[in-house]
């Protein structure tokens, strides 16, 4: 039970296009966009993104946040790697959240933040579909540091 | 709602009345027999009859399964709601819940409780008797600390405990095998080894009756009075794998992180029969303190393992 990403265009291996599906209180975990131009456009409802800072190297204290705002619908938002870390989550309890993301270049690959150390740890992100066909995982887990 | 609604419309199963303002569900909904899913969400109930009395009798209490009542104004769990015995999906989201019920344990078919963004300070045991509950939300609470006994729900597949007011989990957590989910963020986790320093010696009835259980002192019903009898039962292992004692009422808490790789390190709460006992997540002694555990053969160990799964990427 957590948010679903859904490939709908690969763009021949120069982009990936995707809709996300938040329930209500679904977030991310703090993440990095391994050096891709990232766009967002929110389809339905709201959700917040917090931008934190790049960890020191040696990162061992709480993570710093750099801003945070809540993006409405039709409203768009770009991030990359030089400008930072952030999260994103439906904060509703009752409304649920859609958003369009494009990645590009594509990656499967991103580092996930612990906000209480700084401490990252490299993920494999899988899709929930694509072009409308439910993906079956290798391993059922979420391994998500939320 | 409409009167005659169950006239017009005899087969609903499936009513939407979101955002309407309504106040309070009338008895027209319990003559509807088919209704299985009602969505209430975003309106002004709350107040006293904003459910229909003998909500439990009607046909509604068996064939309702899914109810979602967030964004209203409840400040309690309805008690006519603890009657829809059918019911699988609940949600009180974002409504003026300061606590749970101990009855919720009566929705025995419920799988998915989702209870975010209210007031809710604690959780009571009983929550935990709850056979098919595969989903809990309890975000965006005032949660300080979660009982030991949810470790018994068997089928948690997913726990949503963000943005609370957590210092540490109890160590019973890491027994929920199917638990594929778990968020933690957003609370105040400690993050320094925290030792109880006040230890009430245990009483002369405490150290009888660990005694008796440890050297397995034979005795029938018909030797003791009914309430040592009820005391014998609940003694609690210690969990200290090469203790094998017992406790009642008298031990030590203990909080000790396991660590995940030297990536994310939980405060777990357990409890130890004295503070002589040391604790089952290594074999060294409590004075050591923030070092990164190493997995041994330990059973703590596989369960830790797993749960290293869930929490990281």
């Amino acid at each position: 039970f957590r948010y679903t990403r859904n490939l709908v265009d690969n763009g021949n291996g120069k982009f990936n296009l995707m809709i996300l599906c938040w329930g209500e209180g679904h977030g991310s975990s703090i993440h990095d966009h391994t050096d891709s131009h990232c766009f967002m456009k929110i389809l339905q409802g709201n959700l917040k993104e917090t931008l934190f800072e790049w960890p020191e190297k040696k990162g061992n204290g709480e993570m710093i946040k750099k801003s945070e705002r809540v993006l409405r619908e039709n409203q768009c938002a770009y991030i990359n790697d030089s400008i930072g870390l952030h999260r994103v989550e439906n904060i509703s309890h009752t409304e649920t959240a859609v958003s369009l993301h494009l990645y590009s270049p594509p990656f499967d690959t991103c580092n996930t933040f612990d906000q209480r150390t700084g401490h990252k740890h490299k993920v494999t992100m899988t899709f929930y579909s694509q072009f409308g066909e439910r993906t079956v995982c290798v391993s059922t887990r979420s391994y998500t540091l939320k | 709602l409409p009167a005659g609604l169950s006239q017009w419309f005899p087969a609903l199963e499936v009513l939407d009345v979101s955002g309407t303002g309504l106040a309070e569900v009338g008895a027209e909904l319990l003559s509807l027999p088919c209704l299985h899913t009602l969505l209430a969400k975003n309106n002004r109930l709350g107040g006293p009859g904003s459910l229909p009395k003998g909500l439990g009798q009607a046909p509604l209490a068996r064939s309702l399964r899914v109810l979602n009542l967030s964004g209203n104004r409840f400040a309690e769990v309805p008690p006519a709601l603890l009657q829809l015995r059918g019911l699988r999906s609940l949600s009180l989201g974002g409504n003026r819940l300061h606590s749970i019920p101990p009855d919720i344990q009566e929705l025995r078919s419920l799988e998915f409780l989702y209870l975010g963004g209210n007031f809710i300070a604690s959780i009571p045991p009983e929550l935990a008797k709850l056979p098919s509950l595969k989903y809990l939300v309890l975000c965006d609470n005032k949660i300080q600390s979660i009982p030991p006994q949810l470790a018994q729900l068997h089928s948690l597949r997913s726990l949503s405990l963000h943005n609370n007011l957590l210092t540490y989990l109890p160590r019973e957590i890491l027994n929920l095998v199917h638990l594929e989910e778990l968020s933690l963020r957003g609370n105040p986790l400690v993050v320094r080894f925290v030792r109880d320093l006040t230890y009430n010696p245990p009483s002369l009835q405490e150290l009888a009756g660990r005694t008796v259980k440890t050297r397995n002192v034979p005795y029938a019903p018909s030797d003791l009075p009914e309430n040592l009898v009820r005391y014998l039962s609940l003694a609690s292992n210690c969990p200290n794998p090469k203790c094998g004692g017992v406790y009642f009422d008298s031990c030590v808490r203990q909080i000790k992180f396991v660590d995940f790789c030297g990536k994310y390190r939980l405060p777990l709460m357990h409890y130890l029969c004295s503070p002589e006992c040391s604790s089952p997540f290594s074999s060294a002694s409590q004075s050591s303190t923030s070092q990164s555990e190493s997995d041994s053969e330990d059973e703590a160990s596989v369960a830790a393992h797993r749960m290293q799964k869930v929490l990281l990427g």
